[in-house]
């Protein structure tokens, strides 16, 4: 009964997005507060109903029930309960209600912390919430329901893809899901600000913190996504330049972009029209991703399913959503004022260059990544974008760009001296210098690529701490004073200053692992032994192993350094998953300092051997430390007590008009 | 019902959401300036902690401060402009209410009905796994099967009953691993790596692989007159092309197995079937499924079914002898015979149980109104 109380709940969830979607802007195109006011109380119910549909799928899962079509397509009793939960939305449909239950999860946050913002602004924020919300159940209710049912009910599952079965399935979706839907409350916002046609001062402050909180669960989720393809994949890639993986990588861009606008806007009330079509398009693109994603357009482990009403349905609710907020943003924009002048060197001028080159580089990868499919739809041709078309565009775009971060914290706003911040940063690029030599001399000779990547990287890290040190007044001021100032420093210069770190540590891990990276492979038996930059590797057994819904062939190495000194044991296994009859490579891998050594197992020669692959990988963990850096980052900047904003009260209001006529 | 009654409820709850602000009443007016005077005010707040801080010069502090100053000024403009200006009628008020509140119910059972299955009960496996095993279906008692293996890998009993049901069913690579597991527990035997080899080629659509052919290999040497190894090895060489190796080989077969083989019959079939017909006629061939052979098929697959039963409660019992304290196991012990028609065998193993547990046992008791219930009584 459970199963279909969920399923009543989700389409109850529905009527009251029908609701929420249309009585408050009624209510706000005439200024009728009642109306306005049902947005709230509307939301916080959508957000109950949703959650107990989505716990009734869960429980599902969890109980095995075969008789939900859903379950029995992707679940197996014999599967770890781990993977019954994570299963949840470890498929098409499943995955669906999970963003569903974000989307009306932050709208039901809106309501509940809205409560200081100006009505009309909330009821059409919510308002627009309800009608995202209201597309995406009617996608889930017509085109994937997971609730449908089979009578009679198979006794056993057909299990879910082995690749799934990875604890990275229960962290992965959900944060990228928290991400891309994150970003949905900052369209609300730039569709609610058209509607009404104004821009109110709290606008920026509001739509900060949602992108910077979506922007750190993207990043979380791009990043570990690329981990679990990293280990999982078996041969060790940690981006591939697929295009489910640009999905990701668009709104992220988009979203860093919006973040620094938004930035702009909130302190100097400047680039208001440009934050509000960011604002639109970053969110265009997460539907963008979801549409490549969900449609069945590309083939991969993420298309569970493909079913072109699926691709068709979704394909309209983008032309609605971008196609309807693009047409309102041409007609309203021109009433929204903008305003704050600004010297081309200054900070704002600074954001804006950050601006461009983003900007350039989503079109670049939005480019690569549709333009494979559109001449597949056109001519029938299947042609690949891949690693040389991005490194040949995004490459030289987004390198200029990182090594002009620095600059951008330390210019004052209005108008800067770009010589003055030279000159502070100079110890910075002598440190930078520095390492770029010291990778060239200690590490490669010959690799003066990965020396300049190298130092890239640095200048980034030590141009983020330039701006802590100078901020604090290290060096001009007494060490104690110093200190204090550092302590009371605002928590939004630590998340710039992390954040901009972060991506130095990442520029680091991804330069030195592309070009740095040493491989071998070899056919091995059992007492064998390799050497690998500077260990030993002995392949010491290979035995059958079972596991609760696998059986797997497992090889141990036993590594040593060169010294002779005991690292202990790698294990690397070839998996078979029983129920859907199929191979998986489990890699084994050892972190060494901030680098791996990566082993996976390949096929068995005709004498007996058989083939390890092994790699080197210098490094390779800073790519996502430094994403996790940049988590932290957001993470303290969304802390900032700064960007809470009292409400008005009644009385202090009459005072305060009092005041401003004086 | 019940369902019902919790639809009902969550109607209701949703539907006084909506409600919910026509009923209180909130006269304070809320515009959209004030809001803006109160950021400008955080603004100018967050100036002068900047300026403390020595984050900013005095001078920057002075110009900050003057152009929020003009914001808020603005802001207050707007404030007064707007005052006065109030809201719409109350028929629209009380016609959009009630639109709204009707929509929540009708458009929710509306969709309902067409989309749900009220009235289909969950299922969940625990459940089912538990329940009696009589009449359950063939890949139910294959599942139970399973679990009970999951957890005893090495009971050659229970693998040996399903890795003929497996063939049965077409689920080759189970097969496969049942009789790996077989010959891993109990040693390697000619049927068994012959039965593999039939597995590999079941899984691989017919065709004799180089694996199968390996298993095939290994079959005769523990065994040079294993029927199925040789059939098969013979149909590799067809396959292969080399037609006539391979019927002297099927032609050898025919020669040497006994008359009752069944792989007399699949020789010279294959034979004929490979252009031979030297052996047309000189036994009975069958021309195809005669009706006797389908009955015979459904009587198999019903002989298959009690033998796997059967399978199971033998594993039961052997396992209750080593591990008598097992009070669940000595109900489904019981419970099974009784399944089985064999109320003889339902008591002994409650004489046992009851020797095992002790007779004055609470277990004990407990176990003989368990027993009463099914009709068996303890002497």
């Amino acid at each position: 009964m459970s199963i279909e109380l969920g399923h009543f709940a989700l389409v109850l969830a529905f009527a009251l997005a029908l609701v929420q979607m249309s009585v408050p802007i009624i209510g706000a195109q005439l200024r009728n507060e009642t109306l306005m006011r049902v947005a709230e109380p509307a939301a916080i119910t959508s957000f109950m109903l949703v959650a107990l549909s989505f716990m009734a799928l869960t429980s599902a899962y969890i109980q095995s029930d075969f008789s939900v079509l859903n379950v029995w397509e992707n679940s197996h009793s014999a599967k770890p309960m781990l993977f019954k939960i994570t299963g949840t939305w470890g498929n098409h449909e499943g995955s669906m209600l999970l963003w569903v239950l974000i989307l009306v999860f932050f709208g039901a946050l809106v309501a509940f912390f809205g409560r200081n913002l100006p009505l009309s602004l909330r009821a059409n924020v919510l308002g627009v919430q309800g009608a995202i919300s209201c597309a995406f159940i009617i996608f889930i209710l017509a085109t994937s329901n997971p609730f449908a049912r089979l009578d009679p009910a198979p006794i056993e599952g057909r299990d879910l893809n082995p690749i799934l079965q990875d604890i990275g399935l229960a962290i992965h979706p959900p944060l990228l899901y928290l991400g891309y839907v994150g970003f949905s409350i900052a369209f609300s916002f730039a569709i609610a600000a058209l509607i009404e046609g104004r821009l109110d001062a709290a606008w920026a402050r509001w739509v900060r913190p949602w992108t910077l909180a979506a922007w750190t669960f993207l990043t979380g989720g791009i990043a570990m996504g690329s981990y679990w393809a990293y280990y999982e994949l078996g041969w060790g890639g940690f981006w591939f330049w697929d295009p489910v993986e640009n999905a990701s990588l668009l709104p992220w861009l988009g979203g860093t972009a919006l973040l620094h606008s938004a930035l702009v806007m909130e302190k100097r009330s400047a680039l208001k029209i440009w934050t509000v079509l960011l604002a639109i398009l970053t969110f265009s693109l997460s539907l963008l991703g979801t549409f490549l994603v969900r449609s069945g357009v590309l083939t991969s482990v993420h298309a569970f399913a493909t079913d072109p009403a699926r691709g068709v349905f979704i394909l309209g609710i983008l032309v609605l959503f971008i196609g309807g907020s693009l047409a309102l943003f041409a007609w309203r924009a021109a009433t929204l004022t903008s305003g704050g002048l600004f010297q081309p060197v200054s900070r704002e001028g600074a954001l804006v260059l950050n601006n461009l080159i983003l900007t350039t580089a989503t079109a670049t990868v939005l480019i690569g990544t549709l333009y494979p499919l559109l001449v597949e739809a056109v001519t029938g041709d299947k042609i690949s974008v891949g690693a040389p078309f991005f490194n040949l565009t995004f490459g030289p775009l987004i390198l200029p760009l990182l090594a002009i971060v620095p600059f951008g914290p330390l210019l004052a706003w209005k108008r800067g001296d770009l010589w003055a911040v030279s000159q502070r940063l100079i110890w910075a690029f002598g440190g930078a210098l520095a390492v770029a030599l010291l990778a060239l001399v200690l590490v490669d000779r010959t690799s003066v690529l990965a020396a300049l990547g190298i130092g890239l990287g640095a200048w980034l890290v030590l141009g983020a701490m330039t701006d802590l040190v100078i901020k604090s007044g290290l060096g001009k001021v007494a060490p104690s004073v110093a200190f204090s100032r550092f302590k009371g420093l605002p928590r939004s210069v630590f998340g710039t200053a992390l954040a901009h770190a972060g991506l130095g540590l990442t520029t680091i891990g991804i330069v030195a692992v592309t070009t740095l990276e040493t491989e071998r492979i070899v056919a091995m038996e059992p007492g064998e032994v390799v050497e690998i930059h500077g260990y030993n590797l002995r392949f010491d057994s290979f035995r059958p192993f079972t596991g609760p819904n696998y059986t797997e062939d497992q090889a141990r190495f036993v590594l040593t350094r060169v010294t002779g000194r005991q690292l202990g044991e790698i294990v690397s296994s070839k998996r078979f998953y029983t129920a859907r009859q199929m191979p998986t490579t489990e890699a084994g891998i050892r972190t060494l300092g901030v680098s791996q050594l990566y082993v996976s197992l390949g096929d068995q020669t005709p004498n007996g051997k058989i083939v390890v692959r092994i790699w080197w990988k210098p490094m390779v963990t800073l790519i996502w430390l430094g994403a996790l850096v940049m988590m932290i980052g957001g993470t303290v900047s969304l802390l900032d007590r700064r960007l809470r904003i009292g409400a008005p009260m009644p009385r202090k209001k009459a005072a305060l008009a009092q005041g401003g006529q004086a | 019902m019940l369902f019902w009654i919790l639809a009902a409820f969550l109607t209701f709850v949703a539907a006084f959401a909506v409600l919910r602000p026509f009923a209180v009443r909130n006269g304070q007016a809320d515009d959209a300036p004030a809001h803006d005077i109160e950021v400008y005010r955080d603004q100018l707040d967050e100036v002068e902690r900047d300026a403390e801080r020595g984050l900013i010069g005095p001078q920057e502090a002075e110009q900050a401060r003057a152009e929020i100053g003009r914001r808020i000024l603005k802001a207050s403009e707007a404030a007064d402009s707007q005052a006065g200006k109030r809201n719409a009628s109350r028929r629209v008020t009380q016609l959009t209410a009630a639109i709204a509140v009707l929509a929540v119910p009708l458009v929710s059972w509306g969709l309902y009905v067409f989309t749900g299955s009220p009235n289909m009960p969950a299922q969940p496996f625990h459940a089912r796994a538990t329940e009696e095993p009589a009449n359950a279906p063939i890949d139910e008692l294959v599942a139970r099967a399973e679990a009970h293996l999951a957890e005893n890998p090495d009971d050659a009993r229970g693998w040996q009953v399903l890795a003929p049901v497996y063939m049965r069913i077409g689920r080759f690579g189970d097969a496969q691993t049942a009789l790996r597991n077989i010959m891993r527990i109990s040693g390697d035997s000619a049927e068994m790596q012959s039965g593999l080899g039939e597995a590999i080629v079941g899984g691989a659509q017919g065709m004799v692989t180089a694996e199968a052919e390996e298993a095939f290999n290994a079959a005769i040497a523990l065994d040079p007159k294993e029927p199925r190894a040789r059939f098969f090895l013979g149909l590799a060489l067809a396959q292969d092309g080399e037609t006539e190796d391979a019927q002297a080989m099927w032609r050898e077969m025919l020669a040497d197995l006994p008359g009752e083989s069944p792989w007399r019959v699949a020789a010279r079939q294959a034979l004929l079937s490979s252009g031979d017909t030297s052996v047309a006629g000189a036994e009975t061939a069958p021309t195809g499924p005669s009706d006797e052979d389908v009955a015979a098929a459904a009587e198999l697959s019903q002989a298959d079914r009690q033998d796997m039963i059967e399978g199971m409660v033998a594993s039961l019992d052997a396992k209750l002898q080593e591990n008598p304290d097992d009070m669940d196991g000595w109900q489904r012990l019981i419970r099974s015979y009784i399944v089985l028609k064999r109320p003889e065998d339902a008591k002994a193993a409650l004489e046992r149980a009851l020797a095992a547990l002790g007779a004055d046992a609470p277990e004990s008791q407990e176990l003989k109104a368990f027993a009463d219930s099914l009709g068996i009584k303890s002497e």
